[in-house]
């Protein structure tokens, strides 16, 4: 019998009982006592001198952190962070905000309301309470009226409080006394099941999660019509033997705005022929020179000098600025482009036809540039 | 001592419960969360990039080529402009240089696309039913084989039969003759049911051998419609839309032309009349005669010969509307404007009338000068002319009697459309080697010895002349997709004998014939190379401008003729397909699905009786109906169609195949058996022998409800809602205001959204717009629309984003018929974007209502709350529901435009104003560093519309052409009371009727 | 429960004799204890196998899509949002009954209101399944709540779909809490009943840890009343916010403004009609009827009367404003109701909803079980013939006659809706099982002589 008692309860045989218990339990003066009935006693709460729950203020701050929340919340969405034309409408519709704004409100204000209940009020949970599992409680809990005085109060004295109890008519008055494994039962954070199955439910929640997200949610039906069977350009395709999606056009057709170049392998055509549409611009100019620079500087040069980048890699063309080059028309250096020459293959796929006859021009500029007259400097 | 009982504590330990107290539990929450967001990341392979080891140099990736070609598709041979997408065709278009066509092409060629991609087509040759073996064979083997048949038979004095369609190619005009003398003995039989014959022989009895006359329709001013289809499935219809439209264009003059229709049956030409007059087709000659004698009195003044007047004089025209039940009234505005615009209207007879009808129409016109509105620039160019049936009759017989040695199938299908009187599928039997030269196994292949398969027409090259003083160029756009040959090919490799095959063996022949034969006729200063490269650019060659001549009438003609019988009795009058054409298209999916222009079946022909006939034979809508005539008898579901005539049953061709395919075998009806031979000979009338109900039901699926027209409850609602307003064109000419009256403006709670800079918008012109679909097929390919299949079509899930509304007014004896295309109207106060719960619908910068697919939770409210119904959900992955995803197997996929998403299942889709031709021109437009003003976008119905009714652009553009449509007296928007502000502008239907006394 | 404020003394009775609160324990928790009986067994049977056909055809539906049901183009809501509106309403009786009469301190409510309001969370559960299966791709149902994603998009406030989504799981989440908050007590005792260690640790869990203090009464008071007062706006905005789904669309017969009211008045209509029709069964099961009196049955009766008169009203109000605004589309509509295409569907609705329930006017049919019963099961055919009609009927034929339609309903379509009865139905059977029916707390308070007699 070595531990220490929590309190003495005692049983009534009526609620009229009971109230009168209990206004004589506060005469005596007790405060740590506690009232205990299968269902609410009306008046009870008079009796025990129990301030209006103050409930009803958090209900209210819940309330209103629901509506300006919510209604806030629509605001930023509609004004700020993504606003959209939707049926004609103002960005901010506030009339079409009420029904949301209404719900969260009423939302917000119940569920945190009855958290702040159970949490901070009752204090719950808790099953390891002294009283539990007594048999005052199972009289309480079903049909009996009693009251418990508890060992931590002041007026507390074993022997006086049985005698108050017996005075007011109490029955079945019992000792009730802590459970020593309940004693101290602090939260067990560090408890090594509880870290245990920590790590399991996490365990198992995020590779469920991954899997989902990332296995479950590809499978059919789910589609995300991320795989839509059209071809894109440079997509590989299944149908065609190269694996290729881009096909090449049937030799001798003619596309609009391609008309074949007429003059391959006639030089000598070209060049009497061929002119350049271009006038030598700033503008063409630049783009001569990124042209050049992109498709051409490689091998001729930066300077159309004929000193490759490629350091013998590949053997190194003539330099632009020669004579022969200087006098050639502007024809004959498209020809070339378009054509090729010796070891140069046509170029003409990669650069567009004006883009050609800029770089022409930029040539001609390279070639002015470095063998520049005095007349140049007037 | 405890206080606790026994058997109470030992279970009820607490552990087992405070530790999850609720910190803890918070605690274990935020760790399972963290873990969670790990579990999210992760890296999807998007698939590998395969680029150009020697990239072409007229492709750039992602952006698109096009190429001047030529459709095949009919005999019209339209010019069209294919678009391809790293060498792959994606769209075709018309081509806008060519003569004809104008940049315009019909459904059938829009659609047409697909079939290069058919699964079904043939991928290297085959043995067919008529052989020992089955299953594929060798090009090599095939073709020594074949050439060993063809030698022998050259040998052993037998004959070659090679069955062709009237080849419009003077190159294999050629090819053809010469292959005739590399192996002679061969009989070259060109047929086609589909043909213009009566009408032809009646030109030459009239005028003599001279080619038929091109027909300015643009310059009529009364047109007066036999019997005839002009608008819809005869002759050059793309180019008679046009003219026809340009006839009525409110925006450049009030003036309109008046078509009357006379005709049985309900055509597309009919819907568009300003008077419509039924009459049996039997008549139809009598009412001719009695026009011209009608004529001759009122104008007594001309000296008409005797033989003529006598010819004409007993019909007169009062009987003949007293007889026929033909309103008198408008039949007197029909003569009074004839003379009226003499030398400025046309009189127009149907293929299926028979010759004497046209040869009196041919009298009739000439008598009111209006030959005058026949082309003096141009005739129609003489193709291989169709055999008769008599040919054809004893072709099959010299089979039958075994003198063919070889039988070729030249892209022909006789066993399925040559009419089944001849035998010609028991003849096959007979002949020891028969070969089918078609992409795809057909009902000829199948009972031929080979099939081979031959390239599509964007695989093939050619040349094509409708007109003379006028080429048009075909060119493959794509190398084949399969071991396929050319046709002609074929035939140069068999005349060449045991030499390896060359793919451009055509090519060159091609080449070398214009080379050779046309291109000095041409006499043009360049190279023959500058030429050809030039003319392959532009698609079209304008040939050596012949004047056309048009002899004087022989006006004896009609003396020795009898005007046939107007045997009233029931008669069969058959009619072509307006998608299925000869069948050919059976297996296209996209054109299965087209509405039927007027009665809006899918999917089926049927057995069109009038109301009254119905009552007659006792069935109703989806019975079953025996015809039966001298050469067979068939059993077909029964449309009852409004306006028609009585004791005809109009029956269209194109159905029924048994052989074409996954997609198009046993879908509908095949109604050639019925045919005599003599159909190969023009004219589509058949006397009936029976016609009876039989037993059974075929449910015909329409895409929209039909309601009786006399059912009160629902009459006229097109009229009393305000869909469709309508007018005639003289009450509006008197009081233009009359729409714009009503117009009111609603005032709004809310400040209307204001755009700034480009804002889109569409104008369609109701007064030119014909409802030949052909809007529809463009916008099925542009923007890879699904083929859902009947079923799913009659439970009302069609996909396409445009339809072609069609409503009826008046009586079921006398409809007057409206349309009205109808996609999304775009609208600015859009009722579908308030309801979308996930902002999945909503409005762009530039006006657009806009679709969100990836964020399309498929709640379908949307298209509850369209008041115009023109949103489209996707019920299944219809790709794959589809016949057993029939288009999903390869190569279906190529056909897809893509910069167009291929929307999944539980999808919200609808017509976006082809915003991905908006975002390409804005793209360019910011290339070329020009700000942006919507000039120069064009939908993909708009591009195709060959009335040109359809106006896209950019509204805030005060100079662009849609705004000034909106400006317009005749601008309504559907259901203006709404105030849902539509972005589509209607431009109010004027009827030419005659109404200056009435109003 | 705050009977604190009000002299019960001079009411009558809520349940007949003279009970003592451990009999009510004893007779409440009794099916708690006992092996279910065989007639258990069989409904439960039955309503599992209706669980089952629910449950293929849902996966049928999210394997192949919504093409397997009748819906199409102009229909495209069907059963789906039919059986969603129809089942949010019987999930209305609930909270009404617990938190409306609670707060008009209507007594007779102690005996049935944890009944109802388990009905009203199961009734909201079928609800929600419909709007989560009637979109075209069920798995992205979190597109639906406005949180950070890679779109960048949030959800649009102005779909009165949205405003579904929160007023239904709102309605759901209060509902549950109150209904827990109620049964925490009544765990307490039944954990100090039982006597089977499993079930003690289970109730043990579930009563927090109930002491059945008054210092917790006092405040546990206080909130079930707060509870029951923000309860009340809620019930009647949740289905208010669903008639907001036809009413602000543009489409006629939708468009109207009087379909607030008269949708609450319709949900209270059919769920009274639900709650009593099971009720009947239970008492009759479980041999409550001293618990559930014939007096408590017949007021439910009179609110049906109620409700379902103002339900015909709203009827007819419609047809006259249809005339009276003069648009050809809302008359047309109306007309089309009652002579269209689906006029059967029209007048089973009237008959149900409208003439049958008006029988009780009479006393003998107000208090007689069978006449009540098969009346409250024609109140639930009619009222969800209310919805099919409302839905269907607009939709079939609205503005465009080209684009009218008619809707079938496929198998799964049924499947779908015999489901979620049986998704329903079973959940009562395991809640009868495993929670007391009727809350002894709140029972025993109102036994006679629960209550001090003298007030100081």
């Amino acid at each position: 019998m070595g531990n220490p008692l929590h309190s003495i309860t005692a049983l009534f045989a009526s609620p009229d009982a009971l109230v009168h218990a209990v206004q004589e339990t506060v005469k005596a003066g007790y405060t740590r006592y506690d009232v205990h009935s299968p269902y609410p006693i009306h008046g009870i709460g008079h009796s025990m001198r129990l301030r209006t729950s103050p409930l009803g203020y958090f209900a209210l701050a819940f309330g209103l952190l629901g509506a300006f929340g919510s209604v806030g919340l629509m605001t930023w969405i509609t004004l700020v962070d993504y606003p959209l034309v939707i049926g004609g409408k103002p960005f901010w519709s506030w009339p079409a905000f009420v029904p949301v704004a209404f719900e969260l409100t009423v939302l917000s204000a119940s569920v945190l309301t009855v958290v702040t209940l159970i949490v901070f009020y009752l204090k719950f949970p808790n099953n390891s309470h002294p009283l539990h599992d007594t048999p005052y409680m199972k009289r309480v809990s079903s049909d009996g009226f009693g009251i418990s005085i508890q060992s931590d109060d002041p007026a507390f004295d074993e022997a006086s409080v049985r005698a108050h109890f017996a005075r007011v008519a109490g029955t079945d008055i019992a000792a009730v006394y802590y459970d020593p494994e309940m004693i101290d039962h602090g939260q067990k954070l560090f408890d090594p099941r509880f870290i245990g199955l920590l790590i399991g439910v996490a365990l198992v929640v995020s590779g469920g999660t991954y899997i989902a997200l990332n296995k479950v949610a590809f499978m059919e039906p789910f589609n995300w019509m991320m795989e839509q069977g059209k071809l894109k350009a440079q997509a590989p395709s299944t149908f065609f033997a190269d694996g290729s999606g881009m096909r090449t056009p049937v030799p001798g057709t003619v596309a609009r705005g391609f008309l074949p170049y007429a003059f391959a392998g006639k030089p000598a055509e070209a060049e009497n022929n061929l002119a350049n549409p271009l006038a030598p611009t700033a503008e063409v100019l630049a783009r001569g020179r990124t042209q050049y620079l992109t498709f051409c500087s490689p091998c001729h040069g930066n300077f159309g000098r004929g000193d490759s980048r490629l350091r013998g890699q590949f053997p190194n063309p003539p330099t632009l600025l020669s004579d022969k080059v200087q006098n050639w028309p502007d024809g004959s250096i498209y020809h070339v482009i378009t054509n090729g020459q010796n070891i140069m293959p046509s170029y003409s796929g990669q650069i567009g036809r004006d883009d050609r006859w800029a770089i022409v021009h930029y040539v001609r500029a390279l070639e002015r540039a470095q063998s520049a007259k005095e007349s140049d400097l007037k | 001592m405890s206080e606790f009982q026994p058997g109470v504590t030992d279970a009820f330990s607490p552990d087992e419960l405070s530790p999850i107290s609720r910190k803890q539990f918070l605690g274990l929450l935020a760790a399972s969360a963290a873990f969670a967001a790990t579990g999210c990341t992760d890296y999807r392979d998007k698939g590998e990039i395969v680029p150009y080891t020697r990239k072409p140099e007229e492709i750039t990736p992602g952006v698109a080529n096009y190429y001047a070609s030529t459709c095949t598709g009919c005999s019209q041979a339209c010019g069209t402009l294919i678009k391809t997408r790293e060498g792959r065709p994606v769209k075709i278009d018309g081509n806008p240089d060519h003569p004809i066509n104008r940049g315009k092409l019909c459904a059938k060629g829009q659609a047409s696309i697909i079939s290069l991609y058919d699964p079904a087509r043939l991928r290297a040759p085959r043995y067919g039913a008529a052989s020992t073996k089955s299953g594929d064979v060798s090009w090599d083997d095939a073709d020594a084989e074949v050439i060993r048949h063809l030698t022998e038979t050259r040998r052993n004095g037998k004959s070659i039969f090679l069955f062709t369609s009237p080849a419009q190619s003077p190159t294999l005009r050629n090819l053809l003759t010469e292959f005739a003398a590399t192996y002679p003995g061969t009989r070259i039989i060109p047929y086609a049911l589909l043909n213009d014959e009566s009408r032809r022989r009646a030109w030459e009895a009239c005028y003599g051998a001279v080619p038929l006359p091109v027909i300015l329709w643009g310059d009529a001013s009364v047109i007066v419609s036999l019997e005839a289809d002009f608008l819809g499935t005869e002759g050059f219809s793309i180019e008679q839309s046009r003219q026809f439209a340009a006839g009525r264009d409110i925006m450049r003059s009030t003036r309109f032309n008046r078509l009357y229709t006379v005709e049985s049956g309900f055509s597309l030409t009919s819907a568009n009349a300003d008077y419509r007059l039924k009459l049996h087709p039997s008549a139809q000659t009598a009412f001719v005669y009695a026009l011209l004698n009608e004529i001759l009195l009122r104008r007594r003044a001309v000296a008409v010969p005797r033989a003529l007047q006598a010819a004409v004089e007993s019909h007169d025209i009062g009987n003949f509307c007293a007889r026929h039940g033909v309103a008198q009234d408008v039949v007197t505005h029909l003569v009074d404007d004839l003379l009226a615009s003499r030398k400025k209207g046309i009189v127009y007879a149907g293929p299926g009338l028979p010759e004497e009808t046209h040869i009196a129409v041919n009298v009739l016109n000439d008598l009111l000068g209006n030959t005058a509105l026949y082309s003096n620039s141009t005739t129609e160019a003489e193709g291989l002319r169709p055999a008769s049936s008599r040919e054809v009759e004893s072709a099959v017989a010299g089979m039958r009697a075994g003198l063919a040695g070889v039988v070729l199938h030249f892209g022909v299908n006789p066993v399925y459309d040559l009419p089944r009187s001849f035998g010609y599928a028991e003849a096959l039997k007979l002949v020891p080697l028969s070969v089918d030269l078609a992409e795809a196994e057909s009902e000829t292949g199948q009972l031929c010895t080979y099939m081979l398969p031959v390239n599509n027409a964007l695989e093939s090259w050619g040349d094509y002349q409708v007109r003379t003083g006028l080429y048009s160029l075909q060119q493959p756009v794509i190398a084949p997709l399969y071991s396929t040959r050319q046709r002609e090919a074929i035939l140069l490799h068999w005349m060449a004998g045991q030499t390896p095959f060359v793919e451009t063996l055509y090519h060159a022949y091609l080449k070398n014939h214009w080379e050779t034969r046309i291109f000095p006729s041409l006499d043009r200063a360049v190279s023959f190379e500058a030429f050809w490269n030039a003319s392959l650019h532009d698609g079209v060659v304008p040939g050596q401008a012949s004047a056309a001549l048009h002899p004087p009438l022989n006006r004896t003609v009609l003396a020795g003729l009898a005007v046939g019988e107007e045997r009233t009795t029931m008669m069969l009058s058959w009619n072509e397909g307006p998608f299925t054409g000869d069948g050919r298209f059976a297996n296209n999916g996209w054109l299965q699905e087209l509405p039927h222009p007027v009665t809006r079946v899918v999917w089926d022909n049927y057995a069109a009786v009038s109301p009254a006939t119905a009552t007659a034979l006792g069935v109703e809508m989806h019975d079953m109906l025996t015809v039966e005539t001298a050469s067979g008898s068939q059993t077909l579901p029964v449309f009852v169609q409004a306006g028609m005539a009585d004791n005809v049953v109009a029956v269209s061709t194109g159905y029924g195949r048994w052989n074409a395919g996954p997609v198009g075998s046993g879908v509908g009806t095949d109604i050639i058996r019925l045919f005599p031979g003599a159909a190969l000979n023009g004219g589509r009338l058949i006397p009936l022998v029976k016609a009876h109900k039989a037993s059974g039901r075929h449910e015909l699926v329409t895409t929209q409800e039909h309601h009786s027209l006399d059912d009160t409850f629902v009459k006229d609602f097109h009229l009393k809602r305000k869909i469709i307003r309508e007018n005639t064109l003289a009450r509006h000419l008197q009081d233009p205001l009359w729409l714009q009256r009503e117009h009111r403006e609603y005032d709004s709670i809310s400040k209307e959204v204001e755009y700034h800079g480009v804002k889109w918008a569409m104008a369609i012109d109701l007064n030119k717009c014909t409802g030949c679909s052909a809007c529809v097929a463009s916008c099925n390919v542009e923007n890879n629309l699904p083929v859902i299949g009947k079923e799913q079509v009659e439970k009302g899930r069609e996909m396409q984003w445009i339809r072609i509304d069609r409503y009826f007014s008046g009586t079921p004896e006398d409809p007057v018929s409206s349309h009205q295309p109808m996609l999304c109207q775009h609208c600015d106060n859009a009722p579908c974007e308030n309801v979308c719960p996930v902002v999945a619908t909503n409005h762009s910068e530039d006006g657009l209502n806009q679709m969100v697919y990836n964020r399309c939770v498929g709640t379908k409210y949307c298209s509850n709350n369209c008041p115009f119904k023109v949103r489209r959900f996707n019920f299944y992955n219809f790709r794959d529901y589809f016949a057993d995803g029939y288009y999903l197997q390869e190569p279906v996929s190529l056909v897809y435009n893509p910069e167009v998403t291929v929307r999944s299942r539980g999808v919200m889709e609808k017509c976006t104003f082809c915003v991905q031709r908006i975002m390409e021109a804005r793209q360019h437009a910011t290339e070329q560093g020009v700000t942006f003003n919507g000039a120069g976008v064009r939908t993909a119905c708009e591009v195709a519309c060959p009335a040109e009714a359809i106006v896209f652009g950019n509204m805030n553009d005060p100079a662009s052409a849609v705004s000034r449509y909106r400006e317009h007296d005749l601008a309504y928007h559907v259901l203006e009371d709404l105030n849902v502000r539509p972005n589509v502008t209607y431009l109010a239907r004027l009827r030419n009727t005659h109404t200056e006394k009435t109003s | 429960m705050s009977t604190a404020l009000v002299d019960y003394t001079r009411e009558e009775e809520v349940i007949a004799g003279r009970t003592t609160a451990s009999e009510i324990d004893a007779v409440v928790s009794a099916p708690l204890d006992r092996f279910p009986s065989r007639l258990w067994w069989i409904a439960f049977s039955v309503t599992g196998t209706m669980l089952g056909i629910g449950v293929v055809s849902i996966t049928i539906t999210v394997l192949f899509g919504l093409g397997t049901w009748g819906i199409n183009e102009p229909v495209s809501w069907g059963f789906d949002i039919v059986n969603f509106v129809f089942w949010v309403g019987i999930g209305h009786a609930g909270t009404l009954i617990s938190a409306i009469l609670f707060l008009l301190r209507q007594r007779w409510r102690n005996g049935i209101a944890r009944f109802a309001e388990a009905m009203t969370i199961f009734a909201v559960m079928c609800a929600s399944i419909f709007p989560l299966l009637h979109t075209g791709r069920p798995w992205l149902p979190m597109y639906l709540t406005p949180y950070p994603n890679q779109h960048g998009l949030w959800v649009n406030f102005t779909s009165p779909l949205l405003w579904d989504v929160f007023a239904v799981s709102t309605y759901l989440t209060v509902s549950a809490v109150f209904w827990y908050l109620g049964l925490v007590p009544d765990f307490a005792t039944l954990r100090d009943r039982t006597v089977k260690p499993v079930k003690k640790v289970i109730y043990s869990i579930l009563s927090l840890g109930w002491r059945h203090s008054n210092r917790h009464w006092h405040h546990f008071e206080r909130a079930y009343l707060i509870l029951a007062g923000f309860a009340t706006p809620l019930v009647l905005s949740v289905h208010t916010i669903v008639s907001f789904d036809f009413a602000v669309s543009v489409i006629p017969g939708w468009h109207t403004t009087i379909f607030p009211p008269y949708f609450v008045a319709g949900a209270v209509f059919s769920g009274f009609a639900m709650v009593q029709n099971s009720l009947i069964l239970v008492r009759q099961y479980f041999t409550l009827k001293h618990l559930i009196t014939l007096d408590t049955l017949e007021k439910m009766n009179k609110v049906m009367i109620l409700t379902g008169s103002m339900v015909g009203y709203a009827y007819a109000t419609e047809f006259f404003i249809a005339w009276y605004s003069g648009s050809q589309f809302e008359s047309f509509v109306f007309i089309n109701r009652a002579l269209g295409p689906y006029a059967w569907a029209y007048w089973i609705m009237i008959s149900c909803n409208v003439v049958f329930p008006q029988l009780f006017w009479f006393k003998k049919i107000r208090r007689s079980i069978p006449a009540m019963f098969v009346i409250g099961l024609f109140v639930n055919v009619g009222m969800w013939f209310e919805r099919f009609v409302i839905i269907v009927t607009s939709l079939s034929r609205d503005f465009l006659p080209t684009s009218w339609g008619h809707y079938v309903p496929s198998l799964i379509d049924v499947g779908i809706l015999i489901g979620s009865f049986g998704l329903f139905f079973t959940l009562i059977l395991l809640f009868v099982r495993v929670a007391p029916v009727i809350s002894l707390a709140e029972i025993k308070s109102v036994v006679p002589g629960a209550q001090p007699h003298h007030h100081s």
